[in-house]
């Protein structure tokens, strides 16, 4: 339960540190989506109910911080974080420099889900103009996050990982896969 | 039947969970303006935390620039640049003091001109994706604010509040893609939709044959009941007829700059 807890105080610092501190020095399309770095993360190392839920409301927190209506990224990260999951039963989760290419996979997916979202839905088809072009930087910048970040997660979690509860790549959730 | 439920629970449940939240957002799409009971906790939580890391951030701003003037200081003269420091420490407080004053005044005037109530906020924080055009500023339902309200600056319309809590509000700029605002041609009262396209505007549905040129100012019609008549939007960048077609493709840049942007006004009510 700690562990949970600690994911969804993550969530929402990184989504504190989306809407205040980032852009203070980076441009819109160079801001990486944080969250969504750790709903993949949830994906590979959680049990699915587990990454579920979470996903659920890491989702409906960044769409409290984001655009007009609630539901647009619970929706997307529910899809991803069952992609993720089917995947990660065929791959090495193992792995940390795995969740570098999902991050590639899951920006591009996330992109093509709020695209087909505001177009079909909410009917703002102009949007396109605003996510299309701005796909490589965004790919670019969660890359280097997401390396950052896997680099400050593997350290923390040998000095704390087990203790909090949190999973991890090299040491998944006792839970993972159940 | 059971069985078959068992063997297939993954995908069934995947379904049910996709069918709902897809339900949620179309559900949520026609309450545009309500703030849900979770967005508004959201909020209401986060707002203090946003007002506390502008602060942090900009102390810790402050403290950066005059510690790097001290080490430059350290190595022409320790003691002369000493009191210098101090006494640019003290200039630049008094600039940004006279810099915000003149911030406020500006946008003072404009609010006297427009001759409607108004309540200054300040901004807090920005969209937290890329493809989204909102800010969060400092005011909600505890100063009076409530959804559909106006927003302004001293150079034109910013945009309008969407979701509101206690202490905070988000603001949908014009440049989102979501908004669509009335809008006319100063010079040759040529109407049109100004909608937003991240960075500039489009403007839709001006007629082929209306007369309209690079520079010319974009005002808001005050068809849509939300914008006073005459505020500045934008400043028109092309203007390209195509060889068929009713209308002109025209595109605009906003007078405000958004990434610069303060403090803002919210017009609060009617006429005074």
């Amino acid at each position: 339960m700690r562990g949970f807890f600690l994911i969804l105080f993550t969530g929402m610092l990184f989504a504190l540190l989306q809407s205040s501190v980032l852009p203070l020095f980076l441009p819109p399309n160079w801001r990486p989506n944080l969250i969504l770095i750790l709903i993949l993360y949830l994906g590979l190392s959680e049990n699915l109910s587990r990454a579920l839920i979470a996903g659920l409301l890491l989702g409906a927190i960044q769409d409290s911080f984001c655009g007009p209506s609630l539901g647009l990224y619970v929706s997307v990260y529910l899809v991803i974080v069952l992609a993720t999951r089917v995947l990660s039963e065929q791959l090495n989760t193992e792995s940390p420099p795995l969740l570098l290419l999902l991050i590639v996979g899951g920006t591009l997916v996330q992109n093509l889900l709020i695209g087909f979202y505001l177009t079909v839905f909410a009917e703002t088809a102009p949007v396109l103009h605003v996510l299309l072009p701005a796909i490589p930087q965004q790919l670019l910048t969660n890359l280097l996050f997401t390396a950052v970040l896997l680099f400050l997660l593997l350290r923390f979690q040998r000095r704390f990982g087990y203790r909090s509860g949190l999973a991890g790549l090299n040491y998944q959730s006792k839970r993972h896969g159940t | 039947m059971r069985e078959l439920l068992i063997r297939y629970r993954f995908l069934l449940l995947a379904i049910i969970l996709l069918l709902a939240t897809v339900i949620l957002y179309s559900y949520n799409l026609r309450q545009k303006t309500t703030t849900t009971f979770f967005e508004r906790s959201v909020l209401t939580l986060a707002a203090p935390f946003q007002l506390s890391i502008d602060g942090i951030v900009d102390s810790i701003t402050d403290t950066w620039r005059n510690y790097l003037w001290l080490v430059d200081a350290r190595q022409r003269n320790l003691a002369l640049e000493q009191e210098n420091l101090q006494l640019r420490s003290q200039l630049q407080q008094v600039t940004e003091v006279s810099l915000q004053n003149k911030r406020l005044r500006k946008l003072l005037a404009f609010v006297d001109d427009l001759d409607l109530p108004a309540l200054p906020a300040q901004v807090i924080g920005e969209d937290a994706s890329n493809w989204a055009r909102t800010i969060i500023i400092d005011k909600g339902t505890r100063a009076g604010l409530h959804n559909g309200l106006p927003v302004v600056a001293a150079q034109g319309v910013v945009g309008r509040i969407i979701k509101i809590a206690p202490d905070s509000s988000r603001v949908l700029l014009i440049t989102d893609a979501s908004s669509a605002i009335a809008a006319l041609i100063q010079r040759t009262r040529t109407r049109g939709v100004a909608r937003g396209r991240g960075d500039n505007l489009s403007i839709e549905y001006a007629l082929r044959d209306a007369n309209i040129q690079e520079g010319d100012l974009l005002v808001t019609s005050g068809m849509g009941g939300v914008f006073p008549k005459g505020l500045p939007l934008a400043l028109v960048e092309s203007v390209k007829k195509d060889q068929f077609g009713l209308f002109q493709q025209i595109t605009a840049m906003p007078t405000i700059d958004f990434s610069l942007l303060e403090e803002v006004m919210v017009i609060v009510g009617e006429d005074r």
